[in-house]
């Protein structure tokens, strides 16, 4: 994937050497047409295209965009509640994900969205430990953000 | 006992370059913007520093193979060489001489002796903050 950015980047160097006009309006122009090349050229590529993953990275921005909104009035309608009927636990989330960029993008999103903080991370990885204000059914919580977030990231990382 | 660093040393490894950047644009804004070979240095510093809270002392030194007091030494030669320079031409101590210059890829731009001095001050800053942190490091 990153090979296919980089070959689309070169292709639009290329047009703009050969249009001798080197601004960016001719490199926008050049990475359309290297973009259409690759669509062409995509059965030779061993990996799919990498638009896919890039929409996919755009839905995961999306995603969080909304789970903060969310998240957020459900803390407001927590604070303005006259009584504090929370149930604050720590529970274990088991994760899939194996790289260090993953775990720490799914750590900065479940800590973002408020009502839930990463406290640690396990040694072997497989482990988060997540506190959250009310986590009434941490069957539930657990369940919910194995298939937001997790899902969101598993499609960017390995579509 | 070890903990897991693995979300700070990611997001270290990720935000390190962009400090890094910033003083860099810090340092070149100096002459007309805020910013400067003080601001610029300390921020460096603050990237190294960031580097160390995220790893351990002996990583950082593999990484950084300088000796920072050589680089202090270098900064202060740098300042009192842009000084010094003024007196060959006959004029005052500490004269900048500036004009506008056609440099190959940045196309018309002035060029001032008073950025060799802030490099200085830029290094001279560096060098002695993290002298400082690695001595005080260091004992254990």
């Amino acid at each position: 994937m990153a090979f296919q950015i980089l070959l689309n980047f070169f292709i639009a160097l290329v047009w703009m050497f050969l249009s001798s006009s080197l601004t960016v309006t001719s490199f926008v122009v050049g990475y359309l047409i290297g973009f259409i090349l690759l669509l062409m050229m995509r059965r030779f590529f061993t990996v799919k295209l990498y638009t896919r993953r890039l929409w996919a990275a755009i839905k995961l921005t999306l995603l969080f965009i909304k789970e903060l909104i969310m998240s957020n009035l459900s803390v407001l309608f927590l604070v303005i509640r006259p009584k504090l009927a929370i149930q604050p636990r720590i529970f274990a989330l088991p994760t899939d994900l194996k790289h260090d960029w993953e775990i720490t993008l799914l750590s900065s999103l479940i800590t973002l969205t408020p009502g839930t903080v990463v406290m640690y991370v396990s040694d072997d990885q497989k482990v988060l430990y997540v506190h959250a204000i009310d986590a009434g059914d941490v069957e539930e919580a657990v369940h919910s953000i194995k298939n937001t977030f997790e899902k969101a990231i598993r499609e960017v990382s390995r579509p | 006992m070890k903990t897991n660093d693995v979300i700070l040393q990611t997001g270290t490894k990720v935000v390190f370059f962009i400090i890094f950047l910033f003083s860099i644009h810090i340092f070149f804004a100096g002459h007309f913007a805020p910013g400067g070979g003080f601001v610029g240095g300390l921020l460096t510093t603050a990237a190294i520093v960031l580097l160390l809270l995220a790893f351990d002392l002996k990583t950082v030194q593999k990484a950084l193979p300088f000796n920072f007091m050589i680089v202090v030494a270098i900064g202060l030669l740098l300042a009192l060489g842009t000084a010094a320079g003024s007196i060959i031409f006959n004029v005052p101590f500490f004269t900048h001489a500036f004009g506008d210059f056609y440099l190959p890829l940045f196309g018309e731009s002035a060029l001032h002796t008073a950025m060799i001095f802030d490099a200085g001050v830029y290094l001279v800053v560096v060098g002695s903050t993290i002298t400082m942190i690695q001595t005080i490091g260091g004992d254990s």
